[in-house]
């Protein structure tokens, strides 16, 4: 025999020991044994083995106190010293298998439920998990599902104008085809946004990607089975609810890449208040009636007129460009030898700044004259965009931000050929990362009485 | 490990049972209600072999019940620290890999995998040795030494290691094709 297998021995008895010597009063254990009133018969002459005799061992040393020096030996009590103890599974180290408990590990339930991890160990995974990835030419993408990548109603709200839905969805048993899809055990109807596939299988090979949403743990599942039936993309990377480590937030605490190389796509910016420089913020895509109604919105809704997003030309396909632009500006700048201390977030800056850079606009009766304009969230968001602002008429200006046509602004910019245009069209940009063209936001001149 | 043992637990009977199969009843419902559960002290319940002996009947005050002590004999598994056992690998991600052995779940950590292997996702995540000679994937059969148990009401959990001689793969489907 090898030595190993007589540690291996040793190891046995010093779990029998291990038995014995706990005595915690809220064991499980002795939950158990009196729930099943269980009494062993070692006395039985006809059944015992060799095998028995081991319990019974367990037995006899129950009742022993004289062992706690001989427990000493065993392999596991060396390890105390030097484990390190990064991170438990159960309660249990997973290098020691010591009962270990670390206060700072933070759960993570997507992975294994009784997962943790501590936060040095942590650490060193996103080092070398990023050094990885880099190499590979990958960045990190967290996605949110709800109006971001699909669309969810429950069959209650479903209204009479899109019922006609019901009978058109997709076959579950080839997801891949499909886009609309009845969720009998859930009692939903799930639309998948047009161009999601496309937009996932182009991502994924410049991201690695995340699933993070606020839904629950079995809806999250079901929506990543219908987004990735191959289990190609999220495999142990589905975040929900139960997650999150703060409520209401969403934080990247619990996703394994390091913060300067996690790209967001959300359509929701309050949830990630510590990390909204990583954040593309997403136009909601509101399919059903009753997902517009949420959010106080009272036309139709896409499904109610029979109409969706183009696929070629829709919010998806826009933010997929932004995503070649980030991926290729991170990897392509000129300090190529410092690749670990790139930050993504300067990047989305810069070419978030790229959109509107030669725009120079003038507000006009969009807040009220006392209010400091600098504050406005419309000039910041223009300013972001990397357009200039301005609150005096000259020349250069290029753009006249208005609500109504008849200002003197208004005016101003007609006389002067200046683009006219309505406040959405700085909010089209910032949503497609892309310099809309002006005519369709263009303000009508007012009526001649 | 596996043992056989002689296990007693009391039985809860209806009144409607009593008659000519009522020890029939008995052991129908023993079979229902013990095999398959897991018990912190004798781990998991594989099968009852046999019943030894049914003792005499007590009526429980006020419901009608009566209350059968049993005895029966049964095949039970309990993994040990330091045992040595072979299970299948279910899943595989950059923490390590999770592998069943029978009804337990075994959790290999990336630390206690050879440090010659390393993590490659994809859509079959799996550790593979630089030269590609080795590799650990879903379904990958592994021999592995068991270095913490747990065992509660419900499941039981082990934290185990293929850092050592003559433990890892043993049989490997991704090298088949
Ligand atoms: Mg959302
Ligand atoms: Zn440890």
């Amino acid at each position: 025999m090898s030595s190993s297998s007589s540690d291996d021995f040793a190891d046995l008895e010093s779990e029998l020991l291990a038995i014995s010597s706990d005595e915690s009063p809220d064991d499980e254990e002795v939950e158990v044994e009196e729930e099943e009133l269980e009494v062993e018969d070692f006395e039985n002459k006809r059944i015992k083995r060799q095998k028995v005799e081991v319990l019974e061992e367990i037995e006899e040393a129950q009742g022993s106190t004289s062992l706690g020096a001989l427990r000493q030996e065993s392999g596991a009590s060396i390890n105390d010293d030097i484990c390190p103890h990064p991170a438990s599974v159960g309660g249990m180290c997973v290098v020691c298998g010591e009962k270990e408990v670390d206060g700072s590990a933070v759960p993570f339930g997507y992975i294994h439920k009784a997962l943790k991890i501590g936060s040095q160990e942590l650490a060193r995974m996103r080092r070398a998990d990023l050094k990885s990835l880099l190499q590979k030419k990958k960045l990190y993408l967290v996605l949110d599902l709800d109006h971001t990548l699909l669309n969810s109603t429950r069959f209650l709200d479903i209204s009479p104008d899109e019922g006609f839905l019901m009978n058109q969805t997709d076959s579950l048993e080839d997801i891949q085809k499909g886009s609309l899809f009845k969720l009998d055990s859930m009692h939903m109807l799930t639309k998948l946004r047009p161009f999601v596939r496309t937009f996932l299988k182009e991502a994924s090979d410049m991201f690695e990607m995340y699933i993070y949403t606020m839904g629950e743990q079995s809806y999250a599942l079901e929506m990543a089975r219908l987004l990735d039936p191959g289990e190609v993309y999220f495999n142990s990377k589905v975040i929900s609810q139960s997650d999150c480590t703060q409520r209401h937030q969403k934080g990247l605490d619990v996703v394994m890449g390091a913060d300067n190389a996690v790209v967001i796509l959300d359509d929701t910016e309050f949830v990630w208040s510590k990390h909204k420089e990583n954040l593309i913020l997403m136009e909601r895509y509101h399919f059903f009636a009753s997902s517009g109604r949420q959010f106080g919105l009272n036309f139709k809704s896409l499904s109610e007129s029979s109409r969706d997003e183009v696929e070629s030309d829709g919010t998806l396909s826009a933010i997929l460009k932004v995503l070649k632009r980030v991926h290729q500006s991170f990897f392509n700048s000129d300090n190529e030898a410092n690749l670990m201390s790139r930050d993504v977030r300067q990047v989305l800056k810069s070419v978030r700044k790229e959109v509107l850079k030669d725009c120079k606009l003038i507000f006009s009766h969009i807040w009220k004259r006392e209010e400091l304009p600098e504050n406005q969230k419309l000039w910041l968001m223009a300013e972001q965009l990397g357009a200039t602002c301005t609150t005096e008429r000259n020349q250069s200006v290029t753009h006249v931000v208005s609500l109504e046509a008849g200002t003197d602004k208004a005016h101003w910019a007609r006389k002067r050929g200046k683009f006219l245009v309505h406040p959405r069209w700085i909010e089209a940009a910032n949503y497609f990362w892309k310099r809309q063209p002006e005519e369709a936001f263009e303000l009508e001149p007012p009526k001649k009485p | 490990m596996f043992f056989h043992i002689v296990l007693e637990r009391n039985m809860l009977l209806h009144p409607r049972h009593f008659g000519p199969h009522l020890r029939d009843k008995l052991v129908a419902k023993l079979m229902k209600d013990v095999e398959g559960t897991c018990s912190g002290r004798h781990g998991f319940v594989v099968a009852i072999t046999g019943v030894e002996s049914v003792g005499k009947g007590m009526i429980r005050d006020g419901t009608g019940f009566v209350s059968f002590p049993v005895k029966y004999q049964c095949v039970v598994f309990r993994p040990f620290k330091g045992e040595v056992l072979e299970a299948v690998v279910t899943m595989v991600n950059k923490m390590g890999f999770f592998a069943e052995a029978g009804p337990v779940q075994i959790f290999v950590s990336n630390h206690l995998i050879p440090d010659d292997m390393e993590f490659q996702s994809g859509d079959i995540p799996n550790y593979t040795t630089s030269d590609g000679a080795i590799k650990i994937q879903k379904d990958t059969e592994v021999r592995l030494k068991l270095i913490g148990t747990r065992l509660d009401a419900t499941e039981i959990f082990c934290i185990g290691t293929i850092k050592e001689d003559y433990l890892g793969v043993i049989n490997d489907p991704g090298a088949a094709v």
